[in-house]
Formats: C-alpha cells, structure tokens, sequence
C-alpha cells in the first residue's frame, strides 16, 4: 500500500519536473563575475592563480573555461562556489554576484542556502567527490532535506527520481547502495543527479567527462543540453577538450596564468582566434578527422611560474610572435570584431602573413 | 587458420621482407578471480585479452585504441612478458618470447622498451636523471663507464632536455619533461621497438603535441617502431600507420588509419567515432550522433556470439549465437554484418 503511494507520488514529481518551463537562453545575468583574484600562500612565495578575472553569465548560456592545469580554470570556479581552501588561500579583490548578491565575503550561513542550492558544482573525480562510507542516498538526500526542507521519505523519493533522470536503472534499488558499486560513468551521473536536484541556477562543471571514456563522454553531454535545455541551467564547463567546447559552448574564455587572455563567441574563436596562445592550443589538438597528418604546431617551453611573474605578458617568452615591447608592458584586454576581447600587442594575421612572405 | 591466411599475408608483403618485428598470434590473459563470502564463494575469469593476433613491421606505428578495460594494456603487458599470457604466441623478429624465463628474456627486453602513461609514478624520485637514463646502459653494458655520460647527455639533447638538468631528480620537472626523461630511458639501449602505453594522456594539450612530434621525429631519426595504446582516437589517427580497435579483449577492426577513420566498418568503430567530438564548432553543431547505450559489460562473462552484440544498434539473432572472426585482407573487421553495414 504505501509503496503504491509512494510510487504515485513519484510519478507526480516527475510529472513535476518535466513540466519546468523550457527556458530558451536569455540575457538575464544569473552571475557578474568582475575583477576576481584569488592568491596562495606558498613556501616559495605568493602565487597569484587568479589575476583580475571578469565575466558574465546568462541564463541558458554555456560557458567554457579552457586553459592549461595552473592556469587559474579550477580556482575560479572554487572563488565562485566560495570554496578556496583559506589558508593558504585568500580571495584578495573582485566581486562575484550571483543575481546581483554580492558572494565574495559572504557569511557561511549565506554561502550555505547558496551552495548546492542556486550554485551547484560537479567534480572531476566522481570518486574522489563522493564520500565512499555513505550510500548514495544518504549524500543526496543531505542536499535536499537542507534546502527544499524535504521529510526523508520525499528526500528518497526526489534522489530516485533525479537518478531516474540521469538514466540509472533501477534506481530505486541502486539509491541505497555505495559510490564504490557504480561504474565510472555510473558516479559521475551521481554527481551530476545531486548537483541538479535541487535545480540550480548555475551548474559548475569542473572537467565532468575528462575521467570516462568517449562513448560515456557523450551520453554525458547529451544529458548535460537536456537539462539545459529544460531548465534553462547557466553551465560553466571547465575543461581542456576543445572539441568538448566545441560540441557543448556558446561562449568561451581562454585562461592563461591566471588571466583571461581571449573571450569570444565560440564558433568565432575557432574560427578565428587572435591570440597567439589560442592559437597555439588549436595548433597542437590532433583532429580524427584530418585527412592527411598535418605536423601539430607545439606551445614550446613551460607555463610560467605563478609566483614569479614578470611586468610583461606572460605569454611572452613561448610566443612565436613576441616583439621587444611584449617584455616590458602587459597588454590590455581589447576588443574583438565580433564583441569579444583579446589581450595581446600583435596582430596575429599581419604577422602568420608576413612570415609567409618571408619566407 | 585465420591468422596465417589473412594477417601475416599484407605484412609480409609490406615489410621488408625479412617478415615482421613482432608477431602476436591469438594472445589470451585470463585472470582467474574468487569473490563473494567464505560460504558462498563465485569463481570465474577475467577476460582481459581474449584472442588478439597482429603484426608489426619494423619502423611500423600500430595504434591500439578502445575504452577502458577493453585489454589494449594488458595486451602491452603480456608482450613484454610483465603479465604471463595464458595462450598464444608472440614472436619478435621470429624468435618466440612468450613466457620466457627471465634470464632468456632479458637480451629482448634490450630491443622491446616501454613508456608508460604516468610520468610521475614511473621515474624513482631518488635517482637523479642522469642515473635513470644511464643504469639501463650499465646493465647491458652497451658503453665503457667513461662513456656513459656522454651517451646520457647525447640522448638528453635528443628527445629536447637541457643536458645541465642531468643532476636533478624527478620532481624537479614538469610532466612533459618527465615524459621526455620516459623516453630517453627507454632510448638508452637502442631498442628497435617501443611500447607506449598512454605515452600523452596524462599531458596537457600543448605539452601533448611537444610529446607526439618528439616520438615521430625519433621514428625519422632511428627507424623504430611503435605499439601505441591510448584511448584518445584523434591522437591514435595523428600519430599511428595501422590501428586496431578494441573492445573487451578482441581487435574487432584493423586496417590502415586513414582507411579506418575514413570508413570505419565494425559498428563499434561507428559509434566511437561518432561519439568523440571534433575541435570545431561549426562540424559539431551539424553531426549526427549514435549515442551508445549502456556501458562496457563486464568482461567475467564469456559470450556465445559476438560480444558487442547487446550495445549493437544493428545486431541481429546470428550475432548472439556465433563469434565472428576477423576477417578481410587489408581491412580487417569482425563483424557478421560488416558488409551489409
């Protein structure tokens, strides 16, 4: 009898969730994000992984962060969720806004009724983010018997329906077993079920399908413009896979020690990008599809130290394009043709067409 | 036999003449499991390889590709000897090596070297570059002691390391010049093959393209040949001649990557492709996708049929009941309905 009810019950919620208005992209800005920086305190000295980080997010709007590891992509969106590990880190200027509240300096409490709540994030490593002494019921339902002030039961009920959503089968058995029973892709869908049940506003995907493999990478991304698409989720998706940007992104920021050094349209910047760092990361990504083996243009040398920049670029000394003034100022943000911005003293074209020449 | 009629055939034809580097005919690991409880025990085998035959010429690049758990590092493994292989034969340059003794075994190690995919895990933190660079020239005494310095710094300045870091110690380094000091160890003793298992994936994207030009510059330069295993199909296409896809312990399609890419005939292959995305906004947002459903099953089970036959999208009542069997001359897939397909 009452699992009858409960089932009817779930059907309802169900119904419930598939009628959320389709919200198709808007420019209602769900988060202002202006000016961050985020500093470590190391034994070598301050490393400054953010530097000056400014952007928007729209509802409906995907947002990719690309750059190389220690590039500031990760630390960003732990500024955002108010996660920095403080000490040794330190919020040290900017502002986040998350629908015009200001995040950076906000009590816990506050920080708390947001987090998981209007801001939720999905983990790399499933296994690593999923606590593995808890069943999966017990994490998911902590979510939301917090925030949607849900009795166990309808806790229970909602982590079933959510797990249902993500496409796990029988979820209804599967709920109350633990994360180390479930495949790969399997937790990473966990984690992406408890990041939506509370149907956030904005979804931080740290490089969400870097750990599985291809065929469950692109169940993954479907699932991810579904739940878009239905609820009109703001995504930010941290990744290094630029064919997983081109695939999913409206919008994409290009991050480099810890600066945004290119923004655009996304269809624009793979068309054209204008800073030779973008450029080089499209150069050096072999493509399936290529039909005779082209030699891949590498980034030479190393990323910079964070610690010890210098006053110039810092680009500069891996740019195949670098002039004397690169060294001595760093450039400023400049606009694109098609609204997005670039931060470099050459112009790129000139330049790849004079070396032709030259040659 | 299958194996000799439609595999060794185009090889022989290919290489040299003087037959292929390295010849691995129907290799099966199988590891034997006990779970469950004191009681009620489950016993049963993994089937990590279970039937995997091909060649490689000298100076030859064979790409081995598939999801996790399909067998393509085990199957590295097995051929250095690192995991005893439970059936099947593999020969370098002839001579059978399968299952050798150690001491036997040892002169082929000299030819066959590996990379691994972690560069963190696989340098000794306690040895400094020089010393892990220089002890596998020391071991087959390949140098008089005086030389193996120079030898180091030669091979340093080889694969794109300032020879001053020859003092330093591993953690000094970023990964892709752990990755390099990889190579440059595995290159000490003039081997005529390498296997690199996931030789990039732990690399950024730019360092991975410094990494993927060092290796074919190296074949250029020294005429090697490569076993290279990776789950990323664009750095498979970029990097490999011939590529062999697999999935739970079996090579269901191998040919030529141009070929493979361009026309890829197991529905597998299909899916795979269809499934990794291209950097390239305007293609993406116009392809078509067959999404696979479901996982990798588990590879405890053995199958009547064709093992991909349940995540099929175009499977039928033969392909639950007969194993097919690799098949073709240059494009080889193992498919019932490849040709219909």
């Amino acid at each position: 009898m009452a699992k009858q009810k409960n089932r009817n019950k779930r059907k309802k919620k169900r119904k419930a969730l598939q009628k959320a208005p389709s919200n198709p992209r808007s420019n209602e800005k769900v988060l202002e994000v202006e000016e961050l920086q985020v500093q470590f305190r190391t034994d070598e000295g301050i490393v400054k992984a953010v530097g000056g980080v400014t952007f928007n997010l729209s509802k409906g709007e995907t947002l990719g962060i690309v750059g190389e590891s220690g590039s500031g992509k990760s630390v960003t969106s732990l500024a955002i969720m108010g996660l920095v590990p403080q000490p040794p880190g330190r919020i040290t200027g900017g502002s986040v806004k998350y629908r015009g509240n200001e995040l950076v300096g906000a009590s816990n409490d506050d920080m708390t009724n947001i987090r998981g709540n209007h801001i939720a994030m999905i983990f790399q490593d499933p296994m690593t983010a999923l606590n593995p002494f808890l069943t999966v019921e017990e994490q998911m339902t902590e979510v939301t018997r917090l925030h949607l002030n849900h009795s166990h039961e309808e806790a229970i009920d909602h982590a079933i329906n959510m797990l249902e959503m993500v496409g796990i089968p029988s979820a209804s058995k599967r709920v109350f077993e633990y994360p180390h029973q479930f495949s790969g892709g399997m937790r990473q869908r966990v984690m992406i079920a408890m990041a939506l049940s509370c149907k956030p506003d904005v979804l931080i995907a740290d490089e969400p399908s870097t750990a599985l493999d291809v065929t469950i990478q692109a169940q993954i991304l479907e699932l991810m413009k579904e739940l878009q698409k239905e609820h009109g989720t703001a995504i930010i998706l941290i990744t290094h896979d630029l064919g997983v940007v081109a695939n999913i992104c409206h919008n994409v920021l290009v991050m480099y020690a810890g600066k945004i050094v290119e923004r655009a349209e996304s269809n624009s910047l793979f068309a054209n990008p204008r800073h030779p760092y973008t450029l080089g990361l499209l150069g050096s990504v072999p493509r399936w599809d290529e039909q005779e083996r082209e030699t891949l243009t590498a980034i030479e040398g190393q990323p910079p130290d964070l610690v010890h920049l210098g006053k110039g670029c810092s680009f500069y000394e891996r740019c195949p394009f670098s002039e004397e003034g690169c060294k001595e100022q760093e450039p400023d943000l400049l606009p694109r043709p098609d609204g997005g911005q670039f931060a470099c003293f050459v112009d790129i074209e000139h330049a790849q067409q004079h070396e032709v020449v030259s040659d | 036999m299958i194996e000799s009629s439609t595999i060794s055939q185009p090889e022989k034809a290919a290489s040299t003449g003087s037959g292929p580097l390295l010849a691995v005919r129907d290799l099966k690991v199988h590891f034997p499991f006990r779970r469950g409880t004191f009681f009620k025990p489950e016993r049963g085998v993994i089937r990590a390889v279970d039937g995997v035959s091909f060649d490689v010429a000298p100076g030859e690049t064979l790409g081995l590709v598939g999801e996790s758990g399909c067998g393509k590092s085990t199957t590295a493994r097995a051929i250095l000897n690192l995991v005893r292989p439970t059936s099947g034969e593999i020969h370098f340059q002839g001579d059978r090596i399968d299952g050798l003794p150690a001491p036997t075994m040892r002169p082929y190690r000299r030819d066959i070297q590996m990379i691994f995919q972690d560069p963190f895990a696989s340098l000794n933190p306690r040895m400094t570059v020089g010393s892990i660079v220089g002890e596998p020239m020391k071991i087959f005494k390949l140098h008089e002691p005086s030389q193996i310095k120079l030898e180091v710094i030669r091979l340093l300045d080889l694969v794109g390391l300032n020879p001053r870091f020859l003092n330093r110690y591993p953690h000094e380094f970023s990964g892709g010049q752990r990755q390099r000091i990889g190579v440059a160890r595995a290159l000490a003793v003039q081997p005529r093959l390498i296997i690199c298992d996931e030789p990039v994936s732990a690399l950024d994207v730019s360092i991975q393209a410094q990494v993927i030009n060092l290796l074919m510059d190296l074949q250029e330069k020294l005429g090697l040949a490569y076993v290279i295993i990776a789950h990323d199909l664009a750095v498979i296409r970029h990097i490999a001649d011939r590529v062999g896809v697999m999935y739970l312990g079996r090579i269901v399609e191998l040919a030529q990557a141009k070929d493979l890419y361009a026309n890829p005939r197991h529905p597998y292959t299909q899916a795979l492709l269809s499934a990794a995305p291209v950097p390239d906004p305007v293609i993406e947002s116009t392809r078509q996708r067959t999404v696979l459903k479901g996982e990798v099953p588990s590879p405890d089970k053995s199958y009547p049929g064709c093992p991909f036959a349940d995540r099929c999208p175009i499977a039928e009542q033969m392909c639950q009941e007969e194993v097919p069997q690799l098949e073709g001359v240059q494009h080889l897939v193992s498919c019932h309905k490849a040709e219909s397909a």
